[in-house]
């Protein structure tokens, strides 16, 4: 697709409602920018703060490469010097250094899905290129962050991810607000490309408030052998976010994992989901959320499995607890076969703490608060057993801290 | 000279949903004894101890329940488990994203690593380590990774639940059916297991079991029979073989006409 076509398709999307989610009114946002390098001692002390509390480490210890931007106006891109074989730079740059890479751009994701994917395209934007080049195993993460502090105004990324043939690759992405920022709204297209027995993990840690709204829009084409794993937390309050992340399963024995924690919070609506679809033999996968809803939070959690060729096996969990009685769970699983031998199961659940429960833990001493505690962080504990422990830990952590502040 | 019992139970009534399950029932445990709870099925054993341990389901209707000789009826689990009551559950809930050792290191201040976190660099620490010895000793070595009751086999919710309410120290004890489902070679752990403990002598131990394996190694002192939520017969050690010769009826019914 040549880019006047991009163009073309975006131009007639343009006013294209999303099929989930609250409409959007784009107009009331300042769209826009022109980002430029910064390197890491030009990160300041408060957005120091800020990114570490989505688990970015701005003395880049343990990293392998680094990736930060600010609204759309200054960039961080690093990879560490002995790091061979990685790649991560701005995507604007990208673009330029390789022709090739506009056959990766709106491929996963289709540019005309609706308003804010065709939005994205028409306004100008930056992002990250990750990339792990064939064979190179880069077993420590690279670490990106999205931080969004200007009011009224739309952050707008494009990123592309791509483990090449062979390769191993694992991101650990976080995404904040300053607390104070008000009526903002970011939107994030990420598409990911894992070749032929690539792995990659993408883990994400969201940290909004209760001023931003939020549309991701992301997909991942897997190869033959490869495997994709994706985590995701989101543990604030928001006004709202409505994500859908789609995978194609397109090579033989192609597996792909997706995992959520939602922990909801205040007025906040959460739509969340993940879509499988199994078009190869021998493909596999799961779709696993975890969602907690506290106070007048809402939480849709959506799921759905496509296998289109027999013998294709993939899980469907999607299990909600109830804290509140003004909150709200909704679980939307969907299985569609479409071949014969298709193996597609699910399990969804929406409850309160069992009684049951909470008196087996009382009576080994512990008291009603502690033991409610004790069976949400259970419930809550996302075990993804391809993840490495590092960003099992990153997750965990995270989870733990929520915790410790709300309960 | 009376003593006061560790635990009095004083014309107990106990309904769920509204429908009677104990109809008055009266009896001691005394501190240091070892008590066999028996009766046919649905006779008011299990609702008997969970009332006991406090759970809200089981309401009290009337009667009381003294501990050291003060009403326990306005404390709540927690507050009885940490007077020193304890119940073992015949089917325990699984609690999942919990792992069994880390649950039983956070109940049992015995195990509780005392060192500061990240001291061992990726080792256990020496709690963790008598922790696994121990259960090596019931033979629940392969738990201890394992999410709590999350697809535990029967006798192996038995050896957790024993091992939890041991490790917790209580004053009482409530073993429900600590034996049902348990292999020969099982059996005799958790009879050891049980024998070490009365020969130590500082825990009551109060068995629901039907079966006599356990109740004869284990000598008990004192043998209440509960039939239709009532208690009905008192006795010991000697009725053990007659009652698993004769069953209930039997036994009951020739214990009424010799009265
Ligand atoms: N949670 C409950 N709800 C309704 N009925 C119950 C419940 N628990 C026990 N019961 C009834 O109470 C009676 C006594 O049960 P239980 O104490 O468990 O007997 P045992 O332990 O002696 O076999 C039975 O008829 C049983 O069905
Ligand atoms: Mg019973």
């Amino acid at each position: 697709m040549t880019s006047s076509e991009r163009k073309e398709q975006a131009e007639a999307a343009k006013d294209r409602k999303a099929t989930y989610g609250a409409d959007i009114d784009l107009d009331e946002y300042q769209f826009g920018g022109n980002p430029q390098k910064m390197a890491a001692d030009q990160i300041s002390e408060d957005d120091k703060d800020l990114v570490e509390e989505v688990g970015f480490r701005t003395d880049q210890k343990g990293v392998s490469g680094s990736f930060a931007q600010f609204d759309n106006e200054s960039i961080l891109a690093d990879v560490l010097m002995s790091q061979e074989g990685l790649e991560v730079m701005p995507i604007s740059q990208a673009l330029t250094k390789y022709d090739w890479l506009s056959d990766y751009l709106w491929n996963a994701v289709s540019v005309d899905t609706d308003k804010y994917t065709a939005r994205s395209e028409l306004e100008s934007y930056d992002g990250y290129f990750i990339r792990a080049l064939p064979g190179q195993k880069i077993r420590m993460p690279v670490q990106t962050c999205l931080v969004m502090k200007k009011k009224q105004f739309a952050q707008n990324v494009h990123n592309i991810l791509i483990a090449e043939e062979g390769s191993e690759l694992h991101i650990v992405t976080g995404c904040a607000t300053p607390s104070t920022v008000e009526q903002s709204l970011h939107l994030g297209v990420s598409e990911f490309y894992v070749k032929k027995d690539a792995r990659m993990t993408f883990t994400m840690v969201h940290k909004w408030n209760e001023a931003v709204d939020v549309r991701p829009r992301s997909a991942a084409i897997v190869q033959e052998n490869g495997v994709f794993v994706s985590s995701y937390a989101i543990l604030s309050p928001i006004k709202s976010i409505q994500t859908y992340p789609k995978v194609r399963l397109v090579g033989k024995n192609a597996r792909a994992e997706l995992y959520s924690v939602v922990y909801g919070t205040k007025d906040s609506v959460y739509d969340i989901g993940g879509s499988l679809m199994l078009e190869a033999e021998g493909s596999s996968g799961k779709v696993i959320s975890r969602t907690i809803a506290t106070e007048n939070s809402e939480i849709i959690a959506r799921g759905d499995l496509q296998g289109r060729v027999a013998g294709v096996k993939a899980r469907l969990e999607c299990n909600g607890l109830l804290l509140s009685k003004s909150a709200k769970i909704v679980a939307v699983p969907v299985l569609d076969a479409s071949a014969e031998g298709v193996e597609l199961s699910h399990e969804a659940t929406v409850g309160k703490v069992g009684a049951d429960q909470l008196n087996y833990l009382m009576s080994r001493g512990l008291t009603e608060d502690e033991a409610t505690s004790l069976i949400v962080r259970g419930f809550i504990k996302l075990q993804a057993p391809d993840l490495p422990p590092a960003l099992q830990r990153t997750i965990d952590e995270a989870v733990q801290l929520t915790l410790e502040q709300g309960l | 000279m009376y003593m006061t019992p560790l635990l009095e139970i004083q014309d107990l009534k106990v309904s769920i949903d509204g429908s009677q399950i104990l109809n008055g029932v009266s009896l001691q445990f005394e501190a240091g004894k070892v008590y066999a709870v028996l009766g046919p099925n649905a006779s008011g054993k299990s609702t008997l101890a969970k009332a006991i341990m406090g759970l809200p389901e089981f309401n009290i209707t009337s009667g009381d329940i003294l501990y050291n000789g003060e009403s326990i009826l306005d404390d709540n689990i927690t507050e009885r488990a940490n007077m020193g009551i304890a119940y073992a559950f015949q089917i325990p809930p699984a609690i999942p994203g919990v792992r069994f050792d880390d649950f039983i290191c956070r109940i049992c201040p015995e195990y509780q690593c005392k060192e500061p976190e990240g001291h061992f660099m990726g080792k256990a620490c020496s709690c963790r380590m008598e922790l696994y010895d121990d259960f090596e000793r019931l033979g629940i070595s392969n738990l201890a990774y394992r999410d709590l009751n999350e697809g535990f086999s029967g006798g192996e919710q038995k050896r957790s639940e024993l091992f939890q309410v041991l490790a917790m120290q209580p004053q009482i004890m409530f073993l429900d059916e600590p034996d049902s489902g348990l292999d020969y070679d099982s059996l005799k752990l958790v009879g050891r297991e049980l024998k070490s403990i009365r020969e130590k002598g500082t825990t009551t131990m109060v068995v629901i079991s039907h079966h006599r394996y356990i109740l004869e190694f284990l000598e008990v002192d004192v043998v209440y029979i509960l039939q239709g939520g009532r208690l009905v017969y008192t006795g010991d050690m000697e009725d053990i073989p007659v009652l698993a010769e004769k069953g209930y009826e039997r036994f009951l019914s020739e214990m009424k006409e010799a009265a």
